[in-house]
């Protein structure tokens, strides 16, 4: 029965990207005997995310294919991982998604400290989650941005960044710089917050849920534009989010309650309260609700963190030279896409043997060759919108 | 129509996982540590392995395949997640220069483009994958494979003699 099963699988899987496909179908032609069109859009596309093409096939404007080309931004951080001691990957883990710093950071942390069955101290954890859960705001705040970028409206984008500055502000202040930090450190995390830095981010986030609905939710929800563009776009069933490994915003977009923070807990995410925001209709507009209910999560979590934040040290005493015993660590994140997770094997030097990267960009964008044929030409940025991939991530 | 995610009591679920895979499959090694059931089984098992998983015990979610290059083997992860606490690491090894294993790209859709990383990275080919071209390297002009361990990077000297 199960072989039977997997057969009708196979049948029924899609063969995109495949350019016999196309000439073995004589019903794309149109009663003129017209053909399809070869449309190339990216690698410098002026609402492209990032550095991706897409290899389209349009009939009139309707996309019949649409097959993603990455690698332009492609360095192989793994093999460099491979050649580095492990506090040196750190900062290379910055350059992945660079719109989740902190979360790949935080990632590839934990899967050395797993390896090496290090705790850290409670008062790090704090603020490990603290600098996350800034991260995940200063992420999802301005894509929310870019997808109204897309459709035509400039005023969200310029909020977007605004507050994501202020958010960056509060970063240069804790750890030096703006978008690469190299804070969080196999151990714990670089250096204690500044003095006055908790009463700060307090009043930032204060702020920012009093003017959160005035400057974005007021200004886009009700819009007839940005309904009649997102509303049933990008639409896909339960079903097929899951069986594309989806995760993040564009799988609970679609009602499937899956939070890395809830349901693989690390770090101190047990001892918070926080919802994990789903939304029924899976499309472009119930990933921007879900971004825009996750934000005011993230602020209710900050919140907590800042009150419960205990004193102490900041980082575990590991000496000066890391060699982590024969092994493997994991460790599994959820970063502002979806679940980001590190799986690093040691052979017992001071480097590590193997290290590899999920990353949430990179799965999600399968999504694309599913869900794109289709539409028209214009929706697929509002879907790129829904997807919402970093180029850092997906290339590694 | 709605997804179904498992209910219950993990440590009960972990056991049905594991009793399932011993009762249908030869394993070479069965644990479970934690949250976690970690199988080895023989590489002609791995796509009847996943089927069980996927179709018998609705593990709904392929999170990744990891690739280790053994020099002389790979050594291959295929990590499971139930989306409900629980995990499922299917492990193999593959031996010989020009490593072969059946694609599992028709039980997890999303295997397809893991497949094609490890492809890409390791020259490990998917017998019956529906796309395998290579995502990040150029399809027609570059012969290696970067993540094997006998491909050098013309930095790695430098950081030797740091060392």
């Amino acid at each position: 029965m199960l072989q039977e099963e997997r057969r009708h699988r196979t049948e029924t899987i899609t063969l995109s990207g495949r350019e016999s496909e196309r000439l073995s179908r004589p019903d794309i032609r149109d009663e003129f005997g017209l053909e399809t069109m070869d449309m190339n859009m990216g690698p410098q596309h002026p609402s492209m995310h990032g550095l991706l093409r897409l290899i389209l096939e349009l009939d009139g404007e309707t996309v019949v294919r649409c097959d993603p080309v990455m690698g332009y931004l492609h360095r192989c951080q793994e093999k460099i991982a491979e050649n580095r001691m492990y506090p040196s990957v750190i900062p290379l883990t910055d350059r992945l998604d660079y719109f989740a710093n902190m979360h790949n950071e935080h990632g590839y942390c934990l899967a050395v400290e797993d390896l090496m069955d290090i705790e850290i101290p409670p008062r790090a954890e704090y603020i490990r989650v603290l600098m996350c859960e800034l991260m995940r705001l200063a992420s999802h705040i301005p894509s929310v941005g870019f997808l109204l970028l897309e459709l035509g409206a400039f005023t969200p984008i310029l909020y977007g960044f605004r507050e994501r500055e202020r958010i960056q502000n509060i970063f240069e202040a804790v750890t030096g710089a703006r978008m690469m930090f190299h804070y969080i450190r196999i151990g714990g995390v670089k250096a204690d917050l500044p003095e006055d830095m908790p009463e700060k981010i307090w009043n930032y986030v204060e702020d920012l849920e009093k003017t959160f609905k005035r400057d974005f939710i007021d200004l886009i929800e009700g819009n007839e534009i940005f309904i009649s563009r997102t509303r049933g776009v990008g639409k896909m069933s339960q079903e097929k989010a899951v069986e594309m490994g989806l995760t993040g915003p564009p799988l609970r977009c679609t009602g499937v309650d899956f939070d890395v923070r809830r349901d693989y807990p690390y770090s101190i995410y047990p001892e918070l309260d926080f919802d994990v925001v789903t939304d029924e209709a899976g499309d472009v507009e119930a990933s921007y609700r879900v971004r825009i209910k996750e934000c005011y999560q993230s602020i209710r979590i900050i919140k907590q963190v800042l009150e419960k934040m205990p004193e102490g040290a900041v980082m575990a005493d590991l000496g000066r030279r890391l060699r982590p015993p024969e092994g493997e660590g994991f460790g599994r994140v959820e970063g502002p896409r979806g679940e980001f997770a590190v799986h690093v094997v040691s052979d017992g030097s001071d480097i590590p043997y193997r290290v590899h990267y999920r990353d949430p960009s990179f799965v999600n964008m399968q999504l694309l060759q599913e869900i794109v044929p289709g539409h028209y030409l214009p929706d697929i940025m509002p879907i790129m919108g829904l997807v919402d991939p970093v180029s850092g991530g997906w290339d590694k | 129509m709605a997804v179904r995610l498992p209910e219950g009591n993990l440590q009960d679920r972990l056991e049905r996982y594991l009793g399932k895979f011993r009762d249908h499959h030869e394993l070479e090694e069965e644990e479970i540590e934690g949250n976690v059931v970690r199988v080895a089984v023989k590489p002609e098992d791995v796509p009847a392995v996943l089927t069980t998983a996927r179709e018998a015990l609705n593990i709904l979610h392929l999170s990744f395949i990891t690739v280790v290059d053994r020099e002389g083997s790979f050594d291959l992860t295929y990590e499971l997640l139930d989306l409900r606490g629980g995990i499922v690491k299917v492990k193999t090894a593959i031996e010989g220069e020009e490593p072969v294993i059946e694609s599992v790209a028709r039980i997890y859709p999303t295997a397809n483009w893991h497949e094609r990383e490890a492809y890409d990275m390791f020259g490990i080919a998917f017998r019956g994958h529906p796309d395998l071209r290579r995502p990040y390297m150029w399809q027609d002009h570059f012969d290696h494979h970067p993540l094997l361990k006998s491909f050098e990077i013309s930095t790695k000297r430098t950081f030797e003699g740091l060392r």
